[in-house]
């Protein structure tokens, strides 16, 4: 193999796209070319630098995305809905309207018809109705197997059923759900909207405890500000302030950390100062850094520790 | 086994939406959309162009479910939506030029990709700032590439699927995509090859 041929093979070797024959044969020439070897190290951190460009979707876009798309779904079901009604009033036979002295005979055949219907349909059949009303179980999945005797077999199946709850907010079961919610770890968008309704509703130790750790530790930004919201009513209180000067030194988020500053200064307290200057000397955004000024200098404090 | 039973809970939430369950439907959209929405967003970089990509994505699949016979997974159907509807955009963008993100508001000058999450190199200011200026050439770069290599790279690199899959969602050989990838990651180490 040739330098030029190594050159075009080696960013599938990294994506581990090539057979096994020319992986060996590539290999064969790296060991011998400091080169290639060189050259591979490069793409193997061009590679890795790349991967600090993706893009995480907000869960503010999720969200939006996803209220958008139910909307469209509901306008698509009526338009169906609607092509349905004109095909049945298509087939549909109309007759005049019936002298009145018919009505009753109507009526009667009507009931003879149920009464005969009902002898006739076999019992059997009776059984596929459902009057608990129950929905099948949307999600299931095998937990394991066992043989059990010739040709038998025993499948342990895990189901999921889903149910639909609805009541206040200030409900404790349901408060419950939105606290379990709050923290599910898989759906971003769902902890945007579980810490939205917590903090629209009614105040408890429970739901101020799930903002706090919602701020602190929540992955996503979205989340993060929602729990901020809620906790604006609380701004003044020791724990809260604590934890708020601990998340304006640590988060990520340049959203976040203004959001924190405004909250923290709505009270002058000049024990604030040593925490503004503290982000002032490792802050880097700009906007982040004019409000943290412009927070000092209404504090009548310096920008900076001397 | 975790395969298998992810299979068959999918399976089975694809037929209860054909018999139009929507509840299995809603499953079905919980189970990709936010994959859909990366993807969607990764390859346009665009907020506002992702959600529609999102919209137009589950509503053909919504429409369409009923013809879908499971001769190819659920995955690579939807897979073959989005990235149609995907290259779509990005030919129509290659005609109109690439989009600003920047727009002035009254608040002042406001970035739209601020909506969406970055990953942010650590606390050293050099390091943030190399990261930076590598970000900016990579964004350069990725909207020099044609649609077609663009898809390639994104669906290898950042969604790690494999390139005969990718072949298969975009109706062509895997020689092609290789072939593909081949050029994205020589237009990436000649654009970039000084920052490593």
């Amino acid at each position: 193999m040739r330098c030029v041929e190594a050159a075009k093979a080696l960013p599938l070797l990294i994506y581990g796209e090539m057979s096994f024959e020319a992986e060996d044969e590539l290999e064969s020439h790296l060991e011998n070319c400091p080169d290639c070897r060189q050259e591979l190290v490069r793409y193997r951190a061009l590679l890795k630098g790349i991967d600090e460009t993706a893009l995480e979707p907000s869960p503010e876009l999720l969200l939006e995305s996803r209220q958008r798309l139910r909307q469209s779904l509901v306008s698509a079901r009526s338009s169906r809905a609607h092509l349905w009604d004109r095909v049945r009033e298509a087939f549909t036979i109309r007759l005049g309207p019936l002298p009145s002295a018919f009505q009753p005979i109507g009526a009667l055949a009507l009931i003879l018809m149920g009464f005969l219907g009902a002898r006739m349909i076999p019992a059997g059949s009776a059984g596929r109705f459902d009057p608990a009303g129950l929905a099948e179980p949307v999600v299931s999945r095998v937990k394991y197997v066992e043989p059990e005797g010739p040709g038998r077999v025993q499948i342990v199946v895990e189901e999921t059923r889903q149910r639909t709850m609805k009541g206040q907010l200030n409900d404790q079961s349901i408060q419950r759900m939105l606290l379990s919610a709050a923290k599910d770890p898989a759906d971003p968008g769902l902890r945007v909207e579980s810490v939205d309704l917590l903090r629209t509703g009614p105040e408890s130790a429970a739901v101020r405890n799930a903002l706090l750790y919602a701020l602190q530790h929540d992955p996503n930004s979205g989340v993060r500000l929602k729990a901020l919201e809620g906790l604006k009513a609380s701004a003044g209180d020791t724990d809260v302030r604590q934890t708020l000067s601990q998340v304006l030194l640590t988060d990520k988020n340049p959203g976040v950390r203004t959001q924190v500053i405004d909250l923290l200064t709505q009270q002058k307290e000049h024990r604030m100062v040593g925490v503004l200057q503290e982000l002032m000397r490792k802050e880097d955004n700009n906007y982040v850094r004019q409000r943290c000024q412009k927070a000092l200098h209404e504090m009548n404090a310096s920008v900076e520790t001397y | 086994m975790a395969q298998t039973a992810i299979r068959m809970d999918e399976s089975a939430l694809i037929r209860a939406a054909q018999a139009g369950n929507q509840d299995a439907f809603e499953q079905i959209v919980r189970l990709y959309d936010q994959n859909v929405l990366r993807l969607a967003l990764n390859l346009l970089r665009s907020p506002e162009d992702a959600n529609d990509v999102y919209q137009e994505a589950f509503l053909r699949v919504y429409r369409n479910l009923s013809n879908f016979r499971f001769d190819c997974s659920f995955h690579t159907w939807l897979y073959r939506i989005v990235t149609n509807l995907c290259l779509v955009a990005l030919r129509k963008r290659k005609v109109r030029r690439e989009e600003t993100t920047v727009i002035e508001t009254a608040d002042g000058v406001l970035d739209r990709m601020d909506t969406v999450e970055e990953g942010r190199a650590d606390g050293d200011p050099q390091r943030r700032l190399l990261s930076q200026q590598l970000q900016t050439r990579i964004k350069h770069v990725l909207a020099d590439m044609t649609p077609r290599e663009r898809m390639v790279f994104e669906l290898r690199h950042y969604q790690g699927l494999r390139l005969r899959a990718i072949g298969d969602m975009l109706g062509t050989t895997e020689e092609a995509a290789k072939n593909c990838l081949f050029r994205a990651t020589q237009k990436m180490r000649a654009a970039l090859g000084d920052f490593v």
